[in-house]
Parts: C-alpha cells; structure tokens; sequence
C-alpha cells in the first residue's frame, strides 16, 4: 500500500480514518502506515488535518472503529495516558511545559510511568523509594544532557528561552521512554541554526531505535531528515513517497502553490512563535 | 388525584420565581463563566428590600416590589465592577474565592442589618385562596407567577429582540470574535451580571411576601439555582426555564410523596444525578444562549 | 525549614501543656488542630491536585458520625418486627471505621470528578456534602436527626477488660490531636513529595501533557480524593470524641468554607500553608470575640479573604517564602526569582 524502500515492519496503520466536526469533514477516511525505525512527515498546508490526526493517534479526540492501530493494537477509544503506556507519546503543536516545575522535575514527570514506587512504600518511606528518586533523577540528568539542557536544569520551565522550551518538550516525550514519537511542529519558530541541531538529534532518537512521525513545514527540515513524506490536503492524503519523489509530485506542487510552497520554511520562521 | 392536582398547580405557582432565579444564573454562568456564589444573596436582598420599603417605609407594596428588583439590578452592577472587573484573566479558583468571600460578606451583613429573627412582608391581596373545585390557590401566588411570567417573557425579548441581547448572546459564543466585532466585553459582563442579579432580586422580592424571610434564605436559592441551570444545560434560557418548573414540580411531588424533610434536597440530587449522567444538561444545545 | 527549626518547633508544640495551664486556650488550640488536619486534608485535593472540592466538610462529618455510630452502637428499625443491632464498639475501631467510610466516600467522588469538571464539580461537591447534610438531618432513626447523638465515648486506645488508656481531659486530647496532626502531615508530605505527588502537581498545571505520557488521571484524582477524604475523616473522629456531640450541623457549608479560607489564605498547594492560615482562622475568632459580634467576624472574614485573593493569590506562605529568597539574595541556582506561585521543589520536601 505505500512506499517502503527497505522493508521494514509497519508499526502504526491508519485504516480509513475519518473525523468530522458537526458538518465539518476534518479528515476524509484517510490511509498510512509507519516503519519501524524510521521518521516518517506529515504535511500539508494549514487546515489540511496533521494536528486532527495526532489527536485521533493519541487519544485526544476518539474515532470511532478500527482506524488506528499500533503493533496490532487498536488505539480507537483508548485514554492518551493508556496510549502512552503503549508506547506512544506525543508533542504538542502550542508549546507545552508544566511551566511552574523546574526542568528537571519536568523531565521527571515524564518518567512517571517508569517509576515503580507504589503508595504505601511511600507513606513508609522504604529506602526503596528513595532510592528510585536518585536514579529517576540521574535518569533525567542524562535525558537533559542529551538534549543540551543540562545547564537550565534547576530553571523553571516556564523561565526557559522559546527554543530551549521546545527541547524540554522533546525531553520530557523521550522520558516516557515511547516506541513511536509523534512531534506535532517542533522546529516551528526555531530560526535556522536551531533548526540544523534539532534535526542532527532527530537522528539520534531515531537511532536508538525509536519510530519517528512528524508534523512540520519546515521544508527543508521535512526532506532533510525523513525517510517518507506523507501529504494530507483538505482532510485527504494527496502522496505519499520519498522526499525526492514528493518534490517532484504534480499534485503537491499545485496543493502548496496557492500558499507559497518554496518559500514555505522562510516564512514560518518569520511568522515565528508556537 | 385531587391532591395531584394540587401538588401541580403549586409547583406551576413557584416554579415561576424558580425560573427566575435559573435564568439570572444561566446568563451569569454562561456568559461569564463566573460561578457566582452571591446569587443567593441578591435573592435575600431583593426580599428585604421589599420588606424595607413596605414595613419599614409603608411604601406601595407594587413600588417596593419595583424599587428591590431596580436595587438588585444596581447591586449586581456594583458588584462585577468592583470585584469582578480586575479578576478578568484569572483562574476560575480565584474568582470563586472572591465570590465566597463576597457572599459570607453579604450575608452576615444581612444578619447585621436585619438581625436573625424571621420577618414577614404583608401584601395587599386577600388572604383567603381562591377555590377552584378540587383544588386552591393564594392570590398572592397568583400574582406571583404572572409578574414571574412577565419577567421571563421580558428577558427573552431583551435577549432575542435588542441589540443589547445580541451582544450578549454573540459574547456567549465567540468572546473574542465578539470584541473583534466592536462588542465591548466589559459593559456586556457588567449587564449580565447586572441583570442576572436583578432577577434573583425580583425573584426574592416576589417570594418574599409568599414565605418568612431569614437571613440565610439564600443559600437554598443559590442551591436551587444551580441545579436549575445544570439540569437545563448551562446558558441555555429555555433550559433554565422549563428547568426551574421542573424543580418545583419534583420538590413538590417529593414533599408530597416521600418525605418533606427531603424537600429541599431534591434539587441537590437532581444535580447529581444529571451531572453523572448528562452532564451537558437536558436542553443544552452547543453554543447557544436562547 | 531545615531540620533544626523543625524540631525545634516540635519541641515547643509538644511543651505547651506545662506551660499553658489556662484550660480554655488549650481547647482553642485543640480545636484550632482539629481544623488544621482538615484543611492539610482539603490542601491535598484543592492546593495539590487542583479540584474545586467544595463539600470537604462532607467527609470530615462522615468520619465524626461513624465514629460517634459505632462507639455508640446503634439499631435500625428494618421492618416491623426486625430490627438491625451494631453493638458499641472500642472507640480505636470506631476511629478507624470514620476514616475508611470517609475514604469510601472520597473514593466516589473521586470517581465522579473525572466525569465532572471545573465549576460542575464545584456544584456536586457542595450538593454532594448538602445531601449528606440533610441524610443525617431526616434519617432520625439512624442519626437522631437535630437531637443529635450525644454521650459519645471519650477517645479510648487499648482492650477493654485488659488495658485502657481513656483521653477525656484537655490535656490528652491536646497530645492526641497533635500527634494525628503530625501524622497527617508526614502522610501528605510524603505523598506530595513523591512521584505520585508530582503527578499530581502535573495534573493540576497542564492535564492534556500530563496525560500524553502517561499519568492516569482518574486514578490519581481517585488516590488523592480518597486520602484527602480519610484524612478529614480521621479530623472528623477526634472532633466527635472530643466534643462528645455531634449533629447535621457539622455539615454545614460554612465550615467547608472556613477550611477553604484557611487552605487559600495560608498558600494553597504548599505543606505549610494550611497550618497557617488554620492557625490564623483558628485564633483569630477568639481574639476578636472581645471585640465583634460572630457575624461582624464574618464580615471580616470575608473581606479579608478578598483581600487576600487580590494582593497574595497564592497565599502567605509562598509570599513569605519569595520576600525571604528575595532578601537573602536571589533565591535557587540562577533561576528567575519564583514567582509566588511556585510550590516547593517537588522531590526535596522535608516535614
């Protein structure tokens, strides 16, 4: 059904889901799959339905049926919490962090689903607890290393500089320690040095074996960095492919046309913030 | 059946003012999102100021009955400019605080001012009921539900037919649109409020005289007029008005039936209930006031 | 506060008694302690978790009249001829009946608030806690209605026939609500400085983040109502072993309200908010009973609240606590000088 260069086992299948709003169809019975390993974009003008998706993939909006399914499980209907558990975790398209926590408590809190102190070794306060919190705090020590941030760890999140922000938002996903990540416009008011080290750390998350899927327009980003491209318009995946072949696709040249398709990444970085 | 009969005519007599109440609240809730814990206490107002005028000033009691709806109404302006108006962005939390600290306020004024011994309002109409075969009513009651009607109907003009109405109604859907349109949010919130207010006030001052007054009246009102708002879906007039018929009529029935000890607490469970289980309401539409 | 002030500050809590012989201060203080155990209760679920539970009176009246029930021991009328008899119970096991009904309520509202949200929660809770209200009011057979349920046992740990130790004077009661207070707050503190405390702090700041890796927000909300609610429970037991009466008016919503005044003055969401602002409400009637009617007081209370909300919206602890970083230069390793409203660093708490 789609392109894939070097066999890799699909992940994620999406099977003819649809969202509508009221009368409003958002997404028109729409159809991909992901691989393992690989980064996988999503893109399309505004309004195309990325963000819908995301949401329907995570739980924040329900689909009815079978649509979405990760490694065979159907996601249709599940809480984003019992998603994440999965292995599934997500970014947000408007930046966000628990503003008043400081980083490294942010990053904590993602670990939560990775900490295994239950309540009444709590209200004892075994060793086994506290022991936890040390290693949770290294963990997210690393985590913070790893993505550049280890110099802000006692700021508040809500303190940190726009680009580092996203970073965090970044480092608390991968904290939840997901098999499949979905970034909804991660780079978006990033200016281009930003952009160039955020897309060299893609690259890594990827190769410590984690699916990517992306939501960005970012051009130079998108073919940068992906394996495939997938382009949605108005609700309907217009082509699917790699990035050469997407650049050269008819349709998606015509789909972007009317907004601008080259001078696309210039201009979000101007329009700049989340 | 008889007593059926006359069970329904009673919950139709107050569910009048209880409609009041809800709509007053259903705007306040619905537009400003604020949940205004000083409902109540417009409703004990508009009561005593009924009984100030008529026992204290001797004034006509149709005046008094004037006079506490025009004070409430000013009374809800005073509060939302002097309270409200800073509290524009803040959390829900916040602004329900400040309402709770403005309702022990008020109250306990009340009590200052009136004192806890209950008060009763003379009214010019007869005291004997009117009997109507089976069944009987008060006159006052009578009155009653045809100035509630009145109000009702007034509101809903107010609301559907004045370009007032339509700012109100546009802020309820799209606050921000409604600014970008040249709506000024700042007067539309002191008028609900103002209005909201006012018909607590009204309805207070139309039971007033129907039951004793007590400083702390309120807190059932408030009570009643959320479960009003609640059962008929949040913002929506028509809801908040067959709601508040449909709280007298269960009140009413379940005094009569079960138990009246448990009066009072049909409203609370008919909140419960719905909120479990239809949390939107049973009228609500998406989005509309009206 | 560091480990010296802290036990320093024990010491003195633990010496008053010798030292204050005057009786009737003793039970300010002890019902001052009371109310500070429901309100650290009520922090957990309003400050930490961010629920507008308004009906937390409920659960500490529910607690007091188990309690009050099964020290009693009580009959139910079922049908004509039968009748249900709970003989009277030690009072340690009634105690503990209070706190684990409590929590059972806890539990379900904890389950409906996932449901419910925002300001409709608020409205369930408080009919939630009127219902309640007007259950022990009616259901005379059970309760005794206004009658009230009276000659309570004194608070008694210990086998009966062996070993009893009866706390019926000021004194005791003093050491016994102290020590519950203590431990309440070593409970809640423990809670909220862990994982599950950060999750709850998450919960309250950003749900939909929260959510997408991984807090499961019903079972937290359901953990922290129902400590929240055993805890208050627990306050509800003292006080009707104490008080030795009880009646539906210890449902009333003023006293939800009173404990949210002492939550929200004090600084919601921090541990020592509540006990600053319960030992302010607590005391402060007292001292101005000389000089103002109770409904002057609350004329008073109500303003100052407002007050408060306008110049101090995260309360006095963390104002306090942001003047003194301020002052003593700076505040955490080159962070932004916390604005009041930031909880103490999660994960480093200590009582």
């Amino acid at each position: 059904m789609s392109a894939n260069p070097s066999n890799r086992q699909v992940v994620l299948e999406i099977d003819r889901l649809a969202i509508s709003f009221g009368g409003l169809v958002a997404l028109a019975s729409v159809s991909f799959d992901v691989h393992e390993g690989e980064i996988a974009s999503l893109i399309g003008p505004n309004g195309a339905g990325k963000t819908t998706a995301f949401n329907a993939i995570t739980g924040f909006l329900t689909a009815s049926g079978d649509s979405i399914r990760y490694r065979g499980k159907t996601l249709n209907g599940l809480r984003p919490n019992q998603i994440a558990d999965l292995g599934v975790v997500r970014t947000f398209q408007k930046t966000s962090v628990f503003a008043a926590d400081t980083v490294t408590d942010n990053v904590m809190i993602g670990l939560h689903r990775h900490a295994g102190a239950r309540l009444w070794e709590i209200l004892l306060a075994r060793p086994r607890v506290r022991d936890e919190e040390i290693r949770l705090r290294a963990q997210a020590g690393e985590i913070l290393d790893m993505m550049g941030l280890s110099a802000h760890a006692e700021e508040l999140g809500g303190a940190l500089p726009y680009g580092e922000q996203r970073l965090l938002e970044v480092a608390v996903a991968l904290a939840a320690k997901p098999s499949l990540l979905l970034l909804d416009e991660p780079v978006s008011g990033m200016n281009p040095s930003e952009t160039a080290s955020f897309m060299a750390m893609l690259g890594r998350i990827r190769a410590s074996g984690i699916t990517i899927l992306l939501v960005e327009h970012d051009m130079r980003m998108v073919m940068g960095v992906s394996d495939r491209v997938i382009v949605l318009n108005q609700g309907a995946i217009i082509a699917e492919g790699t990035p050469e072949e997407i650049q050269r696709n008819p349709e998606v040249i015509r789909a972007y046309l009317g907004h601008g398709a080259g001078k696309r990444g210039a201009d979000k970085r101007e329009a700049g913030r989340a | 059946m008889d007593q059926f009969l006359q069970h329904l005519l009673n919950a139709t007599m107050l569910g009048g003012t209880y409609a009041l109440l809800g709509i007053g609240l259903t705007l306040i809730f619905g537009i400003m999102r604020v949940v205004n814990f000083t409902h109540g206490e417009l409703y004990t107002f508009g009561a005593y100021m009924v009984f100030f005028f008529t026992m204290t000033l001797s004034a006509n009691f149709f005046l008094a009955l004037v006079f506490a709806m025009v004070l409430g109404i000013a009374l809800g302006a005073a509060i939302e400019f002097v309270l409200l108006r800073r509290l524009r962005g803040a959390s829900i939390d916040t602004t329900m605080l400040v309402m709770i600290g403005a309702w022990i306020a008020m109250q306990n004024a009340e009590q200052l001012a009136w004192t806890g011994v209950a008060k009763s309002v003379n009214h010019p109409f007869p005291v004997d009921p009117l009997v109507l075969g089976p069944v009987s009513v008060s006159w006052i009651r009578i009155f009653v539900f045809c100035v509630a009607v009145l109000l009702i109907v007034g509101t809903h003009l107010l609301i559907h037919r004045t370009r007032l109405g339509k700012a109100m109604r546009s802020t309820f859907q799209d606050r921000e649109t409604a600014a970008l349109m040249g709506v000024n949010i700042d007067a539309i919130h002191t008028a609900t409020f103002a209005l909201g207010s006012g018909l607590a006030a009204a309805a207070g001052a139309l039971l007033g005289p129907v039951f004793v007054l007590v400083p702390g009246m309120g807190d059932m009102a408030a009570l009643k007029s959320f479960a009003i708002v609640i059962l008929g879906g949040l913002g929506s007039f028509m809801g908040a008005t067959l709601g508040g018929f449909l709280l007298a009529l269960v009140e009413e029935l379940g005094a009569g039936y079960i138990s009246s000890g448990y009066r009072d607490g049909m409203g609370f469970l008919i909140i419960i209930v719905v909120l479990i289980f239809k949390p939107t309401g049973l009228f609500a539409r998406k989005e509309r006031i009206g | 506060m560091n480990r010296w002030a802290t036990w320093l500050w024990l010491v003195f809590l633990f010496s008053i008694p010798l030292w204050m012989t005057n009786q009737y201060y003793l039970h300010i203080l002890i019902i001052a302690g009371i109310f500070i155990i429901a309100a650290m209760s009520l922090n957990l679920l309003l400050g930490y978790t961010g629920q507008l539970s308004l009906g937390h009176v409920a659960f500490f009246g529910i607690g007091g009249y188990t309690s009050a029930l099964v020290s009693l021991g009580f009959d139910l009328e079922l049908t004509d001829r039968y009748s249900f008899v709970f003989p009277a119970q030690p009072v340690w096991i009634a105690f503990l009946a209070g706190i684990v009904v409590a929590g059972f309520f806890g539990w379900l509202i904890g389950k409906i608030s996932f449901k419910v949200r925002g300001a409709y929660f608020v409205i369930v809770t408080i009919s939630f806690a009127e219902v309640v209200r007007l259950v022990a009011l009616n259901w005379i057979d059970l309760t005794e209605g206004p009658m009230a349920l009276n000659n309570i046992p004194p608070f008694t740990l210990g086998v009966p026939g062996l070993w009893e130790l009866t706390f019926l004077r000021k004194i005791p009661n003093y050491y016994l609500v102290l020590v519950t207070c203590i431990l309440s707050y070593v409970v809640i503190a423990r809670l909220v400085g862990s994982r599950l405390g950060r999750a709850m702090i998450a919960l309250r700041e950003n749900e939909p983040l929260a959510t997408s890796v991984g807090v499961d927000v019903t079972r937290l909300l359901v953990l922290a109502a129902v400590v929240s609610a055993a805890i208050a429970g627990a306050a509800g037991g003292l006080y009707t072993h104490y008080i030795r009466i009880i009646d539906p008016d210890v449902f009333m919503f003023i006293y939800t309200v009173t404990m949210v005044i002492m939550v929200v003055t004090g600084g919601k969401g921090t541990l020592a908010g509540p006990i600053v602002g319960g030992l302010i409400f607590g005391i402060l009637p007292e001292v101005l009973r000389e000089v103002a009617s109770p409904e002057m007081q609350w004329v008073i209370y109500g303003v100052l609240m407002i007050v408060i909300v306008y110049f101090l919206p995260d309360g006095i602890v963390p104002a306090l606590s942001s003047w003194w970083k301020g002052r003593s230069g700076g505040g955490g390793a080159g962070a932004a000088a916390p604005g009041p409203g930031a909880p103490p660093k999660i994960g480093e708490e200590r009582a």
